[in-house]
């Protein structure tokens, strides 16, 4: 063919399909326009996330070769003088690093307190900018604040700021700000003597990062610092340091990668199902075109440009669409979509043009491939045959059998048997994208099965519909597929949040048996109890027994963040009433070390297992315990470990607690306690007093705003989901009108043909639905059960949301019918009686 | 038994649209009437009329005392279905159903009994001389087999009028002549009466008397 | 004297600027010891650091042979004590920061290299110890013993590793050591010079050590509060010269560019040293050069009068300008010098320049 004729064969073909049924081609374009958005925004916020934590990271490291951490209560500072006499060491940088808690705000600033001058030497970037002297810094009460705190903060240089310390609060005047293309996390640096005093941490810092002179080996310094430094202080390089920051998050945001991969697939299946419904439609004009003279490639060829066309024109649209999604959602959510992981990061959308063209092709490749079974089956088919009505069906013939779905549900099945790599549920995943693919290719077979089985009904109009269903199963499957696809992973995805959900509200349960607590700096660790200040909260009127809680951080692993210690009451014959505790529990003997009880978390993190002795490092010495149990815990994602609070004073000899667990007397009210409390403490500003109930409340409000994105993401598959029906629905009834005008002539009411559209998308997305039911309840076993636990480590309960579920279902059968029979009735608009005297 | 009275309606066609004026035309029981006319004039408007699928601007359809263009949709298609048949030029059966179900869906319409239906649906089946492909799907006959099954699906009710609109237009000459035969002995046969709408004079021929519409009205043609 | 450009950043530090600006003070601020007349200056002994004045150096310059090509350094270690308030129990608090900078001039390389370093004194990383010259950042480090000076400086761009021997007694500045800065009397400083010092040493650059020996010149000056608020820049020399004597010469420059404040002190030969009255110093500019790097013209070449001394200063080389903007914040000249008289050599030593760029603020 010719260049100069193609232009007209492809009008012939594509043009003025696409202009008389402007319908189709909006929905094709919506539905890889909705793909395209989805996968860009969800891929846009995550890159923009890695981003700034890497960005942050190196900043904040600079360009240290090591970085020595410990604990974040902090290690003798002593340590620094010797690591910077080190031969290998060029240079060493101090710090202090503190989530102190801001007066009169629930939020923490991390606070780094560093030497100016040492700091200048391996991060240079730290005080770049030429309007601040890092000899203010010298000034006790300053600090500098990045742009980014000082725009969250909404405050300026000169303004005052307050942090709780203790339970007192100290003043502290904002001197600077950090250059800005440095830091782009919330963060406030002072110097590191002052904030040694300010913040009550004399004596201590919590990292070194080292500069090495050049030739110097990292790892033989690593190994000879592994010698002498104290317990839980340990050596790293920055790069594991910024691994191990951002393997906290990664599994959360595959997550939502995946999550955004099932709606861009779901998108792709709506151009499929649009495209072969649409060529389908044109069967008798392409037959009529081959039977002049086009060639079988030709057309074949000249479809899949028509698909690249529409690709190219939604992926467009989906770029630009997903570049502003991304846009909204860093604004409005921040990177992490609100589950927190990211909460310093002020986060900058990050887009190259590679990616954004990625992604622009991806979409065009969705479409191509999309239109090509059908455009190569076009061709294929023998143009005599085409021609004849009723032919549609004898097109999706070659789609019947069941094995390539049995396997493909077969093999994901097996899959979830699979380990995690590399701390990634990866095979959990493949597992829930073949099952998924399994389940639409079983979808033909499976809507002939179920269709042959449905009774003849007497009802015309009821009638007909299953007559037309019946014979055309595949067109029905199709219809059933863009259902299933988009239910499974709502049902799923509901499955999974109710489970969560349930088994979060029972924790608490478990984990809230007091009638009030009292915590002193909510956020952050500037904030703690006296034992003065615990006494007079044990002795204060109304309170009928108050239990103290320390916890601090411990590092275990330097390529793992650090977890958290609980020290509480506890002792092995009173853990199940007061830990959510998992299978069996041990109660140490006498002549072995004292019990801890690990967290789901910590003990998979770990591999700590009942009865293992661990040794957890003390104020800088090895302290061995014996794991006596394992409790569920949903609040700490780095692990947790809880011991007596009576040893670990003796230990420490650290009286300071963090959080009281108060049970009230006879008679008395939470509120006038938690007033006389404050009272009673005279420093209203850096304690908390929350009742259970708000805890609680406050606890699943968090958990549900979490989880609003993906309940966003479910709505959106709904709507592709019912875009595929109304798609499906559309192009079958355009390709029905002379039907639609027969009945009217044959004397079938408008009402009865609405009811006839109606019962057969009744039957359809029922049976979707049904199916959808089915299937995502088995992709919820995968995400609870693999993905989660792989993921998160812990685990939850199975808990099947049946009302929302149903009502969901009910909902959406509705939608899908009327769905279908607003598809007839724009079908039916205009000349429909006319219709039967059109040709073709 | 048909009663049309100085029917006036202007319509949109396809060929630029015109102006049907002053129709009259009356239909005894068991008349078969041929309408002709050029392409464009409103023969197929005029059947939509008559068949109560579009209402004239003015004027009249009575259907044995119903006044047709007083009732409503509903009602009108009510009427159509347990007192008209009609044949299309393109046939018009359902792919997914056979022959034998498609014959019998205006009874299923009526509502008439399923033993009913397939008793009648055989007679006329029989009738039109397709019995032998009561079981096969529209796909697999040839276009008079189709337009004999059409046949049979207009009158499987026993309509009072019978609406044919170039019935013949899709078929060799031989089929033709052997569906128009059908017909007529068809209308004659169940006592109804039978409009054809054609524009071939050898269609016309078959029916009792032949009328033309011109932009002026319809006016008889006298008989040869 | 040595107010040097270094001085600046030792202001900067001596008062932070958000501390000017708040009024109320809980606690008191760090009092500083006065420079009073009638203070004796005792040796070793006032060789070593006085933690209870604001600032202090001690700066090393001299002229260098190696392989026979003469090369300019200079060293200084600046120790200054930020006005801190309340008393800070952490170990970092910084009670004293010391700055040390180290440049070499060499003509074949066209201009200075240089080097700097600070840090918080405390930890024993760095600090600055009483009773003899001690003073040291992590291993940069200017020490005596058994009256060697040792001066090392293993700097990234070039290491210079040297002793420094004293040939003549200490030379005591203004009136037996106490130097007037300006027409008020508080505006003064203790400030004694060490000429003609014999420096010998390796230098290594580019990982190549070459030795070297030369004449050194060591001064070291502490106060409270020597700059006057009129100055706004000055010119400084120190030159031994070929005799074995000694010439040191400054002048302070004031809004209008004219003399705000000039002294000096020259020894003879025979050891007879005498100090000059503001009267008695003039400098009289000859030739400039603009730096192609920050624009600022310098007068690189002098007629200094000193009482009855008239002598032409011409530099080794133009381009001796240390361009500090990004690290302390100022811009200026300081290099080595030869003393001329009637066409011939009759000294070397070195030249300060500053304000030229933009006038010295405190």
């Amino acid at each position: 063919m010719r260049s100069a004729v193609l232009p007209g064969i492809f009008q012939a073909v594509s043009g003025n399909a696409l202009r008389d049924n402007p319908g189709r081609l909006v929905l094709a374009l919506l539905g890889i326009a909705l793909g395209v958005a989805l996968g860009l925004a969800m891929h846009l916020v995550n890159t923009s996330a890695l981003n700034e934590f890497n960005l942050a990271v190196r900043s904040l490291s600079g360009e240290a070769d090591l970085v020595i951490r410990g604990p974040r209560g902090g290690f003798d500072e002593t340590v620094y003088p010797r690591i910077a006499r080190l031969p290998q060491v060029r240079a060493a940088s101090p710090a202090i690093e503190i989530e102190a808690q801001l007066a009169g705000r629930k939020d923490a600033l991390t606070i780094t307190g560093i030497d100016p001058l040492r700091a200048a030497q391996v991060q240079p970037e730290l005080l770049a900018g030429p309007e601040n002297r890092i000899t203010d810094l010298f000034d006790p009460d300053v600090l500098f604040l990045s742009h980014t705190a000082a725009a969250w903060l909404g405050l300026k240089v000169g303004d005052k700021l307050r942090v709780n310390v203790g339970t007192s609060s100290v003043e502290l005047k904002i001197a600077g700000l950090l250059s800005p293309g440095a830091y782009r996390q919330r963060l406030a640096v002072m110097d590191i003597a002052s904030a040694q005093w300010r913040l009550q941490q004399l004596g201590r810092i919590n990292r070194i990062d080292v500069r090495l002179r050049p030739g110097s080996d990292a790892q033989a310094v690593q190994r000879e610092l592994a010698q002498w430094l104290p317990a839980g202080v340990h050596a790293t390089t920055p790069d594991a340091e910024s691994g191990r920051s951002t393997g906290m998050s990664r599994a959360y945001r595959l997550n939502l990668d995946m999550l955004a991969l099932v709606a861009l697939f779901t998108g792709a299946f709506l151009v499929f199902s649009t495209q072969v419904l649409a060529t389908l439609r044109r069967r008798t004009h392409f037959a009529m075109l081959r039977a002049i003279g086009l060639t079988r490639p030709a057309l074949t060829c000249l479809l899949l440009g028509e698909g690249a066309l529409i690709g190219a024109l939604g992926s467009t649209l989906g770029v630009a669409l997903g570049y502003a999604l991304a846009g909204v959602v860093l604004e409005k959510f921040g990177t992490d979509l609100g589950a927190g992981y990211f909460r310093a990061l002020a986060p900058v959308l990050h887009a190259d043009a590679r990616t954004l063209a990625a992604f622009w092709l991806l979409g065009i490749a969705f479409a191509i491939a999309g239109t090509a079974i059908p455009a190569v089956e076009a061709g294929r088919r023998a143009p005599a045959l085409a021609l004849k009505a009723g032919d549609e069906e004898q097109g999706l013939k070659n789609w019947r059998t069941a094995w390539p779905g049995m396997v493909m549900v077969s093999g994901g099945l097996v899959l979830t048997q699979a380990p995690a790599v590399s701390g990634l549920p990866l095979f959990g995943y493949a597992a829930v994208a073949l099952i998924l693919l399994g389940a639409v290719l079983l979808m033909p077979w499976l809507a002939a099965a179920v269709l042959r089985r449905l009774p003849a009904l007497r009802y015309p109009p009821a009638m007909l519909a299953i007559a037309q269903l019946q014979a055309t199963p595949r067109q029905a499957a199709i219809c059933i597929a863009a259902v299933v696809t988009s239910f499974s992973l709502t049902v799923a995805m509901l499955i999974m949040v109710g489970s969560f959900r349930q088994s979060l509200d029972a924790w608490l349960t478990t984990m809230l048996p007091a009638d009030l607590y009292l915590r002193a700096a909510r956020a952050g660790e500037t904030g703690f109890l006296t034992p003065e200040q615990q006494a007079r909260i044990a002795s204060a009127p109304g309170i009928g027994h108050a239990e103290f809680l320390r916890s601090r951080n411990l590092l275990l692993d330097p390529v793992r963040p650090p977890v958290t210690l609980l020290a509480r009451p506890i002792d092995a014959a009173s853990a199940r009433s007061i830990l959510p505790l998992l299978g069996p529990e041990l109660a140490p003997h006498a002549d072995e070390p004292p019990a801890a009880w690990i967290s789901e978390v910590a003990g998979e993190l770990f591999g700590f297992k009942p009865g293992d002795r661990i040794s957890l490092p003390l104020d800088g010495q090895q302290h061995v315990f014996t794991v006596a149990g394992i409790w569920r815990d949903y609040a700490r994602q780095n692990g947790a470990i809880v011991i007596d609070r009576a040893l670990y004073m003796r230990i420490t000899g650290d009286g300071l607690a963090n959080d009281a667990a108060l049970r009230l007397a006879e008679g008395a009210t939470p509120d006038r306690v938690a007033q006389a409390l404050l009272a009673r403490l005279g420093s209203p500003d850096g304690i908390e007093i929350a009742t259970t109930g708000k805890i609680r409340d406050a606890s699943l409000s968090t958990f549900d705003r979490t989880f609003a994105v993906t309940y966003a993401l479910e709505i959106i598959a709904v709507l592709i989901g019912l875009f595929g029906v109304s798609a499906s629905f559309g192009a079958q009834a355009l390709a029905r009108r002379r039907e639609f005008g027969m009945l009217r002539h044959i004397g079938i009411t408008r009402f009865e043909i609405g009811i006839m559209l109606g019962c057969e998308g009744m039957l359809v997305s029922s049976l979707g639905i049904a199916c959808g039911l089915a299937i995502g309840w088995l992709v919820s076993l995968v995400l609870i059960h693999v993905i989660n636990r792989q993921s998160f480590h812990w685990s939850m309960n199975m808990d099947v949301p049946w009302l929302p579920l149903v009502a969901l279902a009910v909902l959406l059968i509705t939608a899908a019918s009327a769905t279908a029979v607003w598809s007839g009735r724009r079908a039916m608009s205009g000349d429909v009686v006319g219709a039967v005297r059109e040709d073709w | 038994m048909l009663t049309i009275r100085n029917l006036n309606k202007s319509y949109a066609g396809t060929r630029g649209g015109g102006v049907l004026r002053d129709v009259n035309l009356e239909l005894a029981r068991g008349e078969y009437v041929a309408i002709m006319g050029e392409s464009g004039v409103g023969k197929s408007t005029l059947l939509n009329m008559i068949a109560g699928l579009d209402l004239p601007d003015s004027g009249g359809i009575t259907l044995d005392d119903t006044a047709i263009t007083t009732l409503d949709d509903t009602a009108r298609t009510l009427l159509r279905r347990d007192r008209m048949g009609f044949v299309f030029q393109a046939f018009h059966l359902l792919p997914h159903l056979t022959v034998a179900q498609n014959v019998a869906l205006p009874l299923a319409l009526i509502g008439a009994a399923p033993a009913l239906r397939a008793k009648r649906a055989g007679e006329i089946l029989e009738a039109v001389g397709i019995a032998a492909l009561a079981r096969s799907y529209p796909r697999e006959l040839s276009g008079g087999e189709m337009q004999l099954a059409a046949i049979a699906r207009a009158l499987v009710h026993r309509p009072q009028l019978l609406l044919a609109d170039e019935p013949t237009g899709n078929l060799d000459a031989v089929s033709a002549r052997h569906v128009l035969d059908l017909l007529r002995d068809q209308v004659k046969h169940n006592a109804s009466a039978g409009i054809l709408v054609t524009h071939s004079a050898a269609a016309a021929a078959t029916a009792d008397r032949v009328c033309v519409l011109t932009a002026g009205g319809l006016r008889a043609l006298p008989q040869s | 004297m040595r107010r040097r450009a270094l001085a600046w950043l030792a202001a900067a530090l001596a008062t932070p600027q958000s501390l000017a600006q708040d009024a109320a003070y809980r606690s008191p601020l760090t009092p500083f010891a006065k420079v009073m007349p009638g203070y004796t200056l005792r040796f070793p002994h006032d060789e070593g650091s006085h933690p209870e004045f604001r600032t202090e150096w001690w700066y090393v310059t001299g002229w260098l042979q190696r392989a026979a090509k003469p090369l300019g350094f200079q060293i200084t270690f600046f120790r200054t004590r930020p006005e801190i308030k309340g008393d800070n129990p952490s170990a970092f608090t910084p009670e004293h920061v010391l700055i040390a900078h180290a440049a070499i001039s060499d003509p074949a390389w066209g201009k200075l290299q240089h080097a700097q370093h600070a840090a918080r004194a405390g930890f024993s990383l760095a600090g600055a110890g009483r009773g003899r010259v001690d003073v040291w950042i992590d291993d940069w480090s200017l020490r005596q013993q058994n009256g060697i000076y040792h001066a090392r400086i293993p700097a990234r761009d070039f290491q210079l590793d040297m002793t420094l021997t004293a040939t003549q007694p200490p030379l005591l500045q203004g009136t037996n050591g106490l130097s007037r800065k300006g027409p008020r009397a508080e505006s003064a400083s203790y400030y004694y010079s060490l000429p003609q010092l014999k420096a010998e040493g390796t230098l290594t650059r580019g990982g190549k050590p070459a030795p070297v020996t030369g004449t050194a010149w060591l001064d070291h000056e502490w106060s409270s509060s020597y700059m006057d608020q009129e100055a706004t820049g000055w010119d400084w020399i120190g030159i031994n010269l070929a005799d074995g004597g000694a010439l040191m010469a400054f002048r302070m420059r004031n809004k209008q560019n004219g003399k705000l404040w000039a002294g000096g002190a020259l020894r003879d030969r025979q050891g007879n040293s005498r100090s000059f009255a503001p009267g008695e110093v003039v400098f009289t500019p000859h030739r400039k050069w603009q730096s192609p790097q920050t624009g600022t013209v310098y007068p690189v070449s002098w007629t200094v009068k000193a009482g009855s001394l008239d002598i032409e200063i011409e530099p080794m080389m133009d381009d001796q300008e240390n361009d500090a903007r990004f690290s302390t914040g100022t811009v200026y000249w300081e290099g080595a010098i030869r003393a001329v008289q009637h066409g011939k050599t009759i000294g070397r030593g070195y030249l300060e320049l500053t304000g030229y760029w933009r006038p010295m603020r405190f």
